[in-house]
């Protein structure tokens, strides 16, 4: 290709039906390739008693697909230096390949093969039933994934999409039959509110006469809308899990938040990362491990999503020292809610946040999350590029407010879960 | 592509007067500069008593110098949009920044002010104690953790292999700032580090500069060589760990060889067919943990049936010898007396029959095809170049590539016939105590 690379700036071809096609490109002198397919199929969809479908699908697309048994799939990646990768989510399903650049319109014709024409193996399937099932009970028990959980479930009232891990029940799970998982396959990988981003050196155009030849069957296909249930107000609770016998407490203070489309989002981005989001400079890291000395790992999280958000401030701390990370804890929350950050502590956070962008360019697969998170939340094409001075433009006095919007007390929960120990 | 050398980027490799290594891989379309120091010091240089020292000299590091106040390493390099971290091992502990190009004198000024001059103060460590028990506690949540741990234990009577790079409780507990000050001041020094730079910038400049900054450096770093040698296993050794849980766990390991060892490329090819990772060539950081590969040994002949819900291998070349080990976490009502012999004999059939001619050439095709990518971006080449030069030295990464695509069945087997016997087995088994799931 002879333009320059511009890997911050994504492409939004001429959708292939109702399928969304994006490009970006590699960053300069990488030799790889990747593309993802995201579509409407998070576990937010999963029916009534049939919790652990989307997370089973999602498992299995990548398993065994067209002419290929799950052997045969994994010796074709093999065999290109290639890997599958997936995730579900509340709200979609993704799977990504991963490669070689010069080998991007195989892998990508292999990529559409696993989203359109999976198999799902009755052998396989109960392969996958067995996996989930473990996993629930592991998570059960493993004090940082119960506190998720916990959490999640205190967040989100019943029916909302967010609410639980998507793992479902042994019961549920088993219950799961074949047809009813290429069902929700047929229903929920779709052209219609799905989206194909591709980071090769190839050109726009064909990029996209590529994926109509690929993509086919997936592109008219329509798909059902998610909608989050109406909200009760939230009174706010406490959740405790005594979990004896493990070595360390697991602290999550969190609730509901705003949508990535929100336009306070930039603001309150960066509160997250004054509050525990920005390595080794956020305030939790510094209260909590370096100057208390009181935990390893100290952090917050900000989870802006389409339909609904969540926030969590986290901490994990051996003994009964977790009484006293707690009040730490909620104590830089109510700062973070009532003071303007300094314009010093800010413009740190910010400029280490902007410098952090050419760190996300040493390798298609990170330039690559960047153009899929753009795309999936429908940002603009230089997004990326203007990401920089949006951030400048953001003054201490909107991050307090959105972090009052973004970080609020209303509806907030807390979880303790591990070795509690007498009260 | 030629069969016999790796595709790495261009790289300069020098050695001042000091002792200090010193590998340039210059990109000039590179962003970002990582600067990598690799010190060939970890656990297996500790003893009882200081076990984990390592470890917390490597938190200590970030806790200050003549030139850099508490917090001001981690401001210098954040505020300019970089990230450092650094990890210890048995065998060696890296330092790491990446940063924006244009930023790359603010690693080197950290780098070469630490090696030499990290201050250790009594209440940085007493502080940092908590920080250490606190990780530590949070790996104990892991039943995984509690076993690989139990396994090395008893596995190793002798070796420093024994014991786990968090370092033992009761040493976490009682070591003194001074026991620290004590083994950084013997063991971190130019004579035993490893200076990798790679990404955006002009080789001969930072040559240039990386001699200002390091030259003047007192020549340093004891003899890392370690003189305890495990004497040969007279039989197999067992444990069973109790705790709590749901999913009942297995780990076998077999005494295995060091990575320079004669034996080092087909005990690769060995785990690769087994368990199905490409250790030293996968794209990625190159020694992380196994993910899922349904076309392995190990996932046909446990996960497959059902009896596991996963299944690996692990071989992770190091500079002495170590284990070999198979895991396995049982499937929803598979008790271990089921799992424990049926991954015994799928070990037994591999070392009576050996791979298929087609395992071992997938195997090599995976190999060719990956490396050519693992070089992607500064971080990771400068990982690459470091930890090659730390295990064996620069062009040890070609020496085995080769070795590896050399490799034939028949030594596959070979190697799975000395390796999988009942002497040089360990084996612990995690029995998860009952507990109500309200799942």
């Amino acid at each position: 290709m002879a333009e320059a690379r511009d890997p911050l700036t994504i492409r939004y071809l001429e959708p292939v039906g109702r399928l969304t096609v994006v490009r970006q490109d590699p960053p300069a002198s990488a030799a790889s390739f990747s593309a993802t397919y995201v579509g409407p199929g998070g576990w937010g969809f999963d029916a009534p008693g049939a919790e652990g479908t989307a997370r089973l699908v999602n498992q299995l697309v990548t398993s065994a697909a067209g002419p290929y048994d799950r052997v045969e799939l994994a010796r074709r990646l093999d065999r290109a230096g290639a890997t599958l990768s997936r995730q579900c989510a509340p709200e979609s399903s993704e799977v990504t390949v991963w490669g070689p650049a010069d080998a991007w319109e195989p892998l990508l014709g292999l990529l559409a093969l696993v989203v359109q024409r999976p198999r799902f193996d009755p052998d396989d399937v109960q392969r996958a039933r067995r996996q989930l099932v473990e996993r629930q009970l592991r998570e059960a028990t493993q004090p940082a994934h119960r506190a998720e959980r916990e959490l999640l479930l205190g967040i989100f009232p019943p029916g909302h999409p967010y609410r639980g891990t998507g793992l479902g029940t042994s019961r549920t799970v088993r219950a799961l039959s074949r047809e009813r998982l290429r069902r929700f396959h047929r229903e929920h990988f779709t052209g219609e509110g799905g989206l194909l981003v591709v980071t090769a050196p190839a050109r726009d155009r064909a990029v996209r006469a590529a994926a109509a030849r690929l993509f086919r069957t997936l592109a008219e296909a329509r798909s059902p809308t998610l909608r989050a249930a109406a909200r009760r107000p939230s009174k706010g609770s406490k959740r405790s899990v005594d979990l004896p016998g493990r070595s360390q407490v697991e602290v999550r203070l969190g609730g509901p938040s705003i949508v990535r489309g929100d336009p306070r989002y930039p603001a309150a981005f960066l509160a997250n990362e004054i509050l525990g989001a920005r390595p080794l400079l956020s305030r939790l890291f510094q209260r909590v491990r370096e100057r208390g000395g009181l935990a390893y790992h100290a952090s917050s999280a900000l989870e802006a999503m389409r339909l609904a958000g969540y926030w969590v401030a986290q901490a994990g701390t051996g003994g009964d020292r977790w009484r006293r990370v707690l009040p730490m804890v909620t104590g830089e929350l109510r700062r973070l809610r009532r003071e303007n950050p300094s314009p010093t502590e800010l413009d740190l956070i910010r400029e280490s946040a902007i410098g952090e962008l050419p760190l996300s360019l040493e390798s298609t697969a990170e330039a690559h999350e960047l153009a899929v998170e753009a795309a999936y939340h429908r940002l603009p094409e230089d997004h990326w590029r203007r990401w920089p001075a949006t951030l400048r433009g953001v003054s201490p006095t909107e991050v307090r407010e959105a972090a009052e919007a973004a970080f609020g007390s209303s509806g907030s929960v807390q979880v303790v879960v591990g070795p509690l120990g007498p009260a | 592509m030629a069969t016999g050398r790796v595709p790495r980027p261009p790289h300069r490799h020098f050695t001042l007067a000091n002792g200090l290594e010193v590998v340039l891989a210059p990109d000039r379309q590179s962003p970002t500069a990582s600067v990598w120091v690799w010190y060939r010091v970890g656990s297996r240089n500790e003893r009882p008593g200081i076990t984990g020292a390592s470890h917390w000299v490597e938190h200590m590091l970030f806790e200050g110098s003549p030139r850099y106040g508490k917090g001001e390493m981690d401001r210098a390099v954040v505020r300019v949009g970089g990230e450092l971290n650094a990890f210890t091992d048995v065998d060696f502990t890296a330092y790491f920044s990446t940063v924006p190009r244009e930023h790359l004198a603010v690693p080197l000024d950290i780098e070469s002010d630490r090696m030499t001059r990290a201050l250790i103060t009594d209440e940085e460590v007493a502080r940092e104690r908590t920080v250490i028990f606190s990780e530590r506690e949070g790996n104990e949540n892991w039943p995984e953790f509690r076993v690989e741990e139990e396994l090395w234990q008893l596995a190793f009577r002798e070796h420093p292999y024994r014991w786990d790079p968090l370092g033992r409780k009761d040493d976490i507990a009682r070591m003194s700032a001074q026991e620290l000050r004590d083994y950084y001041r013997r063991f971190y020094g130019t004579r035993n580090a490893v200076l990798v730079v790679a990404g955006g910038f002009e080789a001969g400049p930072i040559a240039e500069e990386v001699r200002r900054r390091f030259g003047p450096l007192p020549a340093g770093g004891e003899s890392i060589a370690v003189r305890e040698v495990e004497p040969p296993s007279r039989g197999e050794r067992r444990a069973e760990l109790a705790g709590p849980g749901t999913t009942p766990y297995l780990q076998i390991g077999y005494r295995a060889p060091a990575v320079g060892d004669d034996a080092a490329a087909s005990t690769l090819v060995l785990d690769a067919v087994l368990g199905g990772e490409n250790r030293l060539f996968s794209a990625g950081g190159g020694w992380g943990r196994s993910g899922e590969h349904p076309s392995s040994r190990l996932f046909r002949g446990l996960v497959d049936p059902g009896l596991a819900v996963r299944a690996t291998s692990e071989w992770r070349p190091r500079r002495d010898p170590g284990l070999f080990t198979v895991q396995a976490l049982a499937a929803p009502g598979v008790s271990l007396d089921r799992l424990e012999p049926a991954t015994l004999r799928l070990l037994g059939r591999l070392a009576e029959d050996g791979p298929r001619p087609s395992e071992v050439e997938e195997v090599r095709t995976k190999v060719r095809r990956t490396a050519a990518l693992a070089y992607e971006g500064a971080s990771r080449t400068a990982f690459r170049l470091g930890y090659f030069s730390v295990l064996r030295e620069p062009r040890f990464e070609d020496e085995i590539f080769a070795a590896v695509l050399r490799v034939t069945p028949r030594e596959v087997r070979d190697r799975a016939r000395e390796l999988f016997v009942p002497e040089r087995r360990v084996v612990v088994r995690y029995r998860p105590v009952a507990e109500a799931v309200d799942g």
